[in-house]
């Protein structure tokens, strides 16, 4: 059991190491968790997501940009890469879920949904992450071999969005249950409305703003507890 | 009053000598599906020839009346050429265009083929370009993609972002092979003669990339290549432009183009009415979803705020409805006659 004090520590260092983006910084402290037997979700959510959220604040200040959230990103998988292997197989903290990822065929511009996907990776979800310039039926025939919840597409330009239409028809199909977010500089709230989607973020930044605002959700469940918990 | 060829309005628009009206046209992508069916090919063909290309760019503005032709319509010529390939689709259904399938992994890797300005299709856009100098119907246009956009085509653009931090000298050390690409290629085209040049440095707006880091490795390299260049040559830049707009202004294009995101009112305050303002319909939103009637009084707010010519703010996405461009240029046409900030009228 860690000491309040000492766990306070790790978690404002890994905090800190993330928006300061201090690789060697997060590792330390990440490694310290991991030896002195602080819970690794605790680090995660409460020390690495909880400096992503701060990094979010100076994003949406204009104090931060796309290339100082890639580095932000950079040292919270340093972390994440340290603590994931850590995490208790049966905990009920983590909220489960799996979402299929990539960018549309046609597209080969991903910053964006890695992006997102480092936030899914975070709050613990498993993640399909399908690549780049993905044939449009690939989406779909993931979704079913993984029955996955989730299915989270991302298109820079213009050109490539009209491919997500396709996409989220082919999956509404066969489950018109799945949440379909869709990503990237051309994708207005409209453009989203009209493809039948579920959630949209405009650009890199905004995507991560719209998926801290997600882990955000994730970290209440865990202080409140799921409704399956309670 | 009298009436000028599509090629007279252009060329004296961007000389901002007085025009009859104001030109219908862009510098970035304008062919439609309804040109390409006509010539009763697909679209993935399109690309790979010269006949193609000029064909398609004179057949859309025959049906719809655009005052100029610009080729070509894909970003990779200038990457397939210096070595990254190029993915055509030529299979997928409907409207895709050609990206480049691999990238450079190292800022300090690139690689160019050393005679690349006459491999892949560079030969081809050259051939579009000269048919269509040649048929004299209606103004020419050229456009390069700018370095940072370029470099982004060629290497993962992360790496690039990143290394703006971590390896200064490799960015600039890139920054200027790429800037030297773009020189070469833009005058290239205004040598055979085009009538007018623009460089699209789309990705680096202020979505991406701070005002101050667009300062330090974005405006540099753009001096440099409109200082290399003949006029007219104007500067296009896409997403969220409010913040560095007089830095823009600063660089020596003729003429500065902004999308939708672009506050324009505010935009044309900023540079005085010595400078030829274009822009800024989202093109897809006003050419494919909206309904025609509501066309008009998109093109009225762009010319209220201040605009010279009516550009979109992108490619034209080439499956409009047809209505919906009649209705652009026919609104064009009327409002147009009304002299803009920079350019008068007969």
């Amino acid at each position: 059991m860690v000491a309040e004090e000492r766990r306070a520590e790790i978690l404002k260092n890994l905090s800190d190491g993330v928006v300061e983006y201090q690789e060697d910084q997060v590792k330390e402290y990440a490694t310290a968790a991991v030896e002195e037997g602080l819970d690794a979700y605790d680090a995660i959510m409460n020390g690495l997501a909880a400096g992503m959220e701060i990094v979010g604040d100076l994003y949406d200040r204009q104090e931060y940009f796309v290339p100082e959230i890639l580095m932000c990103a950079d040292a919270l998988y340093a972390g994440l890469d340290i603590l994931k292997p850590h995490l208790k197989k049966d905990t009920s903290a983590a909220v489960r879920g799996q979402v299929v990822i990539g960018t549309v065929q046609g597209d080969v511009h991903d910053i964006g949904k890695n992006l997102i996907k480092m936030m899914f990776d975070v709050g613990g979800f498993t993640v399909h992450d399908l690549g780049r310039d993905v044939p449009l039926e690939k989406f779909a025939e993931e979704q079913l071999r993984t029955d996955s919840e989730i299915v989270a597409l991302s298109a820079m330009m213009t050109t490539t969005m009209m491919g997500m239409k396709k996409v989220i028809a082919m999956i509404k199909e066969k489950n018109p249950n799945v949440a379909i977010m869709l990503g990237g500089a051309p994708v207005t709230k409209d453009v989203a409305n009209l493809f039948g989607a579920d959630g949209y973020a405009e650009s890199a930044g905004n995507a991560v703003q719209e998926a801290i605002k997600m882990i955000g959700q994730l970290r209440k469940l865990k202080e409140e507890g799921l409704p399956s918990d309670r | 009053m009298a009436t000028m060829s599509p090629k007279e309005r252009v060329q004296k628009f961007f000389k901002r000598e007085p025009v009859d009206t104001m030109p219908v046209f862009s510098g970035m992508g304008m062919v439609t599906v309804q040109a390409i069916n006509k010539m009763g090919i697909r679209f993935a063909e399109v690309h790979g020839s010269a006949d193609y290309l000029a064909g398609s760019a004179t057949a859309s503005s025959d049906i719809f009346g655009f005052d100029a032709v610009i080729v070509p319509y894909d970003m990779c010529t200038i990457p397939e050429a210096m070595g990254r390939g190029c993915s055509t689709y030529a299979d997928a259904e409907g409207i895709l265009y050609p990206t480049v399938p691999t990238k450079w992994d190292k800022l300090d890797s690139t690689d160019i083929n050393p005679d690349w300005v006459s491999k892949a299709r560079m030969p081809v856009v050259e051939e579009a370009l000269k048919k269509l100098i040649a048929e004299g119907k209606y103004a020419v246009g050229g456009w390069v993609l700018g370095p940072f956009t370029l470099g982004g085509q060629v290497i993962e653009l992360d790496l690039l972002l990143k290394g703006i931090k971590k390896e200064a000298d490799k960015v600039q050390a890139f920054m200027e092979k790429m800037t030297r690409v773009v020189i070469d290629v833009a005058k290239r085209y205004q040598a055979l003669g085009v009538d007018y040049m623009t460089i699209r440095e789309m990705g680096s707006g202020t979505d991406l990339l701070s005002p101050r880091m667009w300062k330090q490795l974005i405006q540099p390299y753009l001096k440099e290549i409109f200082a290399a260049l003949e006029s007219p040559k104007i500067l296009h830049i896409c997403g969220g432009t409010d913040l560095i707009v007089e830095m823009m202004n600063d660089c020596g294009a003729d003429a500065l183009s902004f999308d939708q995101k672009n506050t324009l009112a505010e935009t044309r305050k900023k540079i005085g009415n010595d400078v030829i303002l274009l822009g800024n319909f989202d093109p897809y939103g006003t050419l494919c979803q909206k309904e025609a009637s509501e066309v008009p009084e998109v093109i009225k707010a762009c010319i209220d705020a201040g605009v010279d010519a009516v550009w979109p703010g992108c490619d034209i996405w080439p499956d409009v409805k047809a209505e919906n461009v009649q209705a652009w240029v026919r609104t064009m046409r009327e409002l147009g006659k009304q002299p803009s900030p920079a350019v008068g009228r007969v």
